[in-house]
């Protein structure tokens, strides 16, 4: 499928807002899967990747970073050599952090031999600091936490497209 | 909310005293289900005296998320303390990947086929 961007167009960007409710992600999951399919030169491996990257982004933001009953925002920007995934929740959250706690945790979590205990932790350090490029915090000033993750299509992914776009299992989203 | 089956047959040992489940995964483990559905599995390990093996069958996963490979890494430790172990089959390529960027397959070991996993807990 043809890459709908020109060079010099704008990044293409698509917004979401989800309730604080883990029912709803398993549809982001499936929005990304084929959002980066169809829009991107992502291959497939990279699609089911951001899957899981949006995926622990959303979870977080509902565990932490949002209340019940409040929202959260998924935003998707395609640029033509890279996609940006940002999330944002509304710091109303028991289990919120600010960014700073977040950069500390990622440096700690990051560090080589660090034990993972717990059934938790690996998500954010593991999943989506593995598979991007950019992973920035920062506060807003409403109170909650954004997160801006970037993964920039290298040669190597480049390559890899044609086997995704010969796949005949795509979903076609008309936005 | 994903939909995840999962169901249990009991397969033979070739070494005594040793026992062998396959467990058949169908569907998708996330946040809104992994933490009732991994009740079952530790209620499988408390229920055996004595080692047991488990082969964790993945062709039907579509996705699982950290929360569900945090749960594999304590039942791979639960088991290990009665001598037993976790083995996978049949994952698919976007499972294995997972696994690999968060370095379980370092700690569980991951075969093509039930059969082959089956010659790694007569081992």
């Amino acid at each position: 499928m043809e890459n709908n961007q020109n060079k010099n167009a704008e990044p293409v960007r698509i917004s979401i807002i989800l309730p604080t409710n883990a029912y709803f992600i398993s549809g982001i999951r499936d929005f990304t899967l084929a959002m980066i399919k169809n829009m991107t030169q992502f291959s497939q491996q990279w699609a089911y990747r951001f899957q899981s990257v949006v995926d622990e982004l959303c979870n977080n933001a509902i565990e932490h970073g949002s209340e019940k009953g409040k929202n959260i925002t998924v935003t998707f920007v395609q640029y033509n050599d890279a996609i940006e995934i940002i999330v944002e929740d509304t710091g109303t959250g028991a289990k919120k952090c600010n960014a700073d706690e977040m950069r500390k945790l990622i440096e700690e979590r990051t560090k080589e031999g660090y034990a993972f205990n717990g059934i938790r932790g690996r998500g954010l350090s593991k999943i989506v600091h593995g598979w991007t490029d950019e992973l920035e915090f920062s506060d807003l000033q409403n109170g909650g936490l954004r997160v801006r993750v970037k993964k920039i299509l290298k040669k190597e992914d480049d390559s890899k497209a044609k086997e995704a776009l010969a796949d005949a299992t795509h979903v076609t989203l008309n936005i | 909310m994903s939909q995840i089956t999962i169901t249990t047959e009991d397969t033979q040992s070739t070494i005594a005293g040793r026992t062998v489940k396959i467990v058949h995964f169908t569907g998708q483990l996330d946040e809104s289900n992994v933490d009732d559905r991994a009740k079952e599995i530790y209620a499988m390990i408390t229920a055996v005296n004595g080692p047991l093996f488990l082969i964790f069958d993945f062709a039907g996963l579509e996705y699982m998320n950290s929360k569900s490979i945090g749960y594999l890494t304590d039942w791979y430790t639960k088991l290990s303390e009665k001598q037993g172990n976790i083995v996978i089959a049949q994952a698919r390529p976007n499972i294995l990947d997972i696994l690999n960027v968060v370095g379980i397959t370092q700690l569980i070991k991951s075969v093509a086929s039930v059969e082959e996993a089956k010659v790694e807990t007569n081992k």
